[in-house]
């Protein structure tokens, strides 16, 4: 539910076009992958992102799933994402709120949320795209907190939202049973522990298996390291196989296809 | 054999359950096929003799308690000149593997320097937190980077020097060319960042024989980082083991 295709401004990626990434998901043994454009975060027309990606995931639709990266801050993003669903084939967005300038609790922002429930579209939201310590001399941007999406999911109800690039979820309401939250989110991996505070395994107990996904960051991460959380989980086969792929299939079964 | 060279235990504050954080990393290292763990027990600051000596002999007592699995850093604070040596000799002849050291002073300062030279005597490498990011770092104004440590192994080729965490010390990138220019310097592998990329870098820049596998307490993202490596199996297993065996091997030839 984490992968990117493009270019990153601030250093080299491997693996970053279909070709590349289809090689790094078979030596990984992943079948899928969300992906989104990564150079779409900077460009300020971020809709010449998702057509780069649409070039280079067509042929390749069946292993590859089209995020659209769209600034609801930026003018024409409704016609944006007419062409990304019915075009590109997109089956999510994957919003920067932080990179793009806007609040999450912006008009525009809930505009665009709700015309993409609309279409039954996956809105992934990652916390952070890269560690804050390795940053550029140039840019600062900080962390989504946690409590910002809080109030998202719950000013959104029917929306269905994938959190990735987080941790520290049972800390908030987000990763605690009983929350009052709706049950409109799901969280990725990438960045929890897996051993010693096992959070993986704390979500697990607490919201759910059905709402913990796999989520890499390829091909800015090694996949093998996302992998490798699920493989020393403490829980079952059925769980973790929810985890690697059942629950994002659950995700991206539109409504209209059932 | 596998050998996380960077490890961590819990200081044993009145309130910390660390017996169980302690027993969580050994089944950390036991789910994810790691042999050997070398630790160390930071203090609280300021790390002075009292409390580095004292975090010294709690890694003593877990050595006796998982006699094969967990290895000890002497972790001290280089500005202690005289007890920090004495401190080093001890825990050496106790079976302690090396030293540690966090962020009292930079690399390259003077200070360190008559550490440095015991460490080459007793034939023990140093670990050294390191970190360097593109911004300044409030919280530790002395972190080495890359370049005090590759000052230090020039100053003294004999030294074992390890720039701790590639993986969690900011620009990676910086710190591997920093590394380049200092032959006789090792890396860890260490910290939560899993950037495609890094260790194929580091590879190519230092060579796998400078590169030892480590955690960190990042178990998975130690791990997942080596495994997911574009290396052939032979330097994979230099890194997961074979580096920091050569490194231990120098302490039985001084002794």
């Amino acid at each position: 539910m984490n992968a990117y295709l493009g270019h990153w401004p601030f250093r080299r990626l491997r693996h970053n076009d279909a070709d590349g990434l289809l090689g790094l998901m078979d030596r990984a043994g992943i079948d899928k992958a969300c992906v989104a454009s990564a150079s779409a975060i900077f460009y300020k027309n971020s809709h010449a992102g998702n057509e780069e990606l649409a070039d280079q995931v067509a042929g390749h639709e069946d292993r590859l799933i089209p995020f659209a990266v769209l600034n609801p801050a930026y003018v024409d993003w409704a016609h944006d994402l007419d062409v990304c669903v019915d075009q590109f084939g997109a089956r999510g967005l994957r919003l920067y709120p932080h990179y793009h300038n806007y609040t999450l609790s912006d008009s525009c922002c809930s505009e665009l949320i709700a015309a993409a429930t609309e279409r039954d579209l996956v809105v992934s939201l990652p916390i952070r795209q890269i560690d804050q310590r390795q940053r550029h001399w140039l840019l600062e941007i900080p962390d989504v907190p946690l409590s910002d999406l809080e109030a998202l999911v719950e000013r959104h109800p029917d929306a269905k939202f994938v959190f990735v690039n987080g941790l520290g979820f049972p800390g908030s309401r987000l990763g605690q049973p009983d929350s009052g939250l709706p049950a409109n989110y799901a969280l990725g991996i990438s960045r929890m522990r897996a051993t010693m505070t096992d959070e993986v395994g704390t979500l697990v107990k607490n919201i759910g298996a059905d709402r913990v996904v796999l989520g890499t960051g390829m091909p800015f991460k090694y996949p093998e390291a996302a992998l490798l959380k699920v493989e020393v989980l403490d829980a079952s086969e059925e769980t973790k196989q929810a985890i690697l792929g059942g629950n994002a299939e659950r995700l991206l079964t539109s409504a209209n296809d059932c | 054999m596998v050998i996380d060279a960077h490890a961590h235990l819990t200081w044993r504050s009145p309130q910390s359950d660390w017996e169980e954080r302690d027993r969580s990393l050994i089944d950390a290292a036991d789910r994810l096929g790691i042999d050997q763990l070398a630790c160390s027990n930071l203090c609280p600051r300021p790390a002075v003799p009292e409390n580095f000596t004292q975090g010294n002999e709690w890694v003593l007592d877990s050595m006796r308690e998982y006699p094969d699995r967990i290895l000890g850093y002497c972790f001290v604070n280089p500005g202690w000149i005289r007890e920090a040596a004495e401190e080093v000799r001890k825990r050496v002849d106790q079976g302690f593997i090396g030293v540690k050291l966090y962020n009292e002073y930079f690399c390259n300062e003077p200070v360190l320097f008559p550490l440095a030279e015991l460490c080459i005597e007793l034939g023990v490498p140093i670990l050294t937190h390191a970190g360097h990011s593109h911004y300044y770092v409030e919280r530790q104004p002395r972190m080495s980077g890359a370049t005090h440590i590759a000052e230090l192994a020039n100053r003294y080729p004999e030294l074992m020097i390890i720039c701790g965490h590639l993986g969690g010390g900011g620009d990676w990138e910086w710190q591997i060319k920093a590394l380049r220019s200092a032959p006789t310097a090792y890396a860890d592998t260490s910290g939560s960042v899993v950037d495609e990329g890094l260790i194929e870098m580091a590879v190519e820049v230092m060579g796998v024989e400078r590169l030892l596998f480590a955690c960190d307490m990042s178990m998975t993202a130690g791990v997942g980082k080596i495994r997911g490596a574009q290396i052939s199996d032979e330097q994979r297993e230099m890194i997961f083991g074979g580096n920091m065996q050569r490194i231990l091997a120098q302490r039985g030839e001084a002794q």
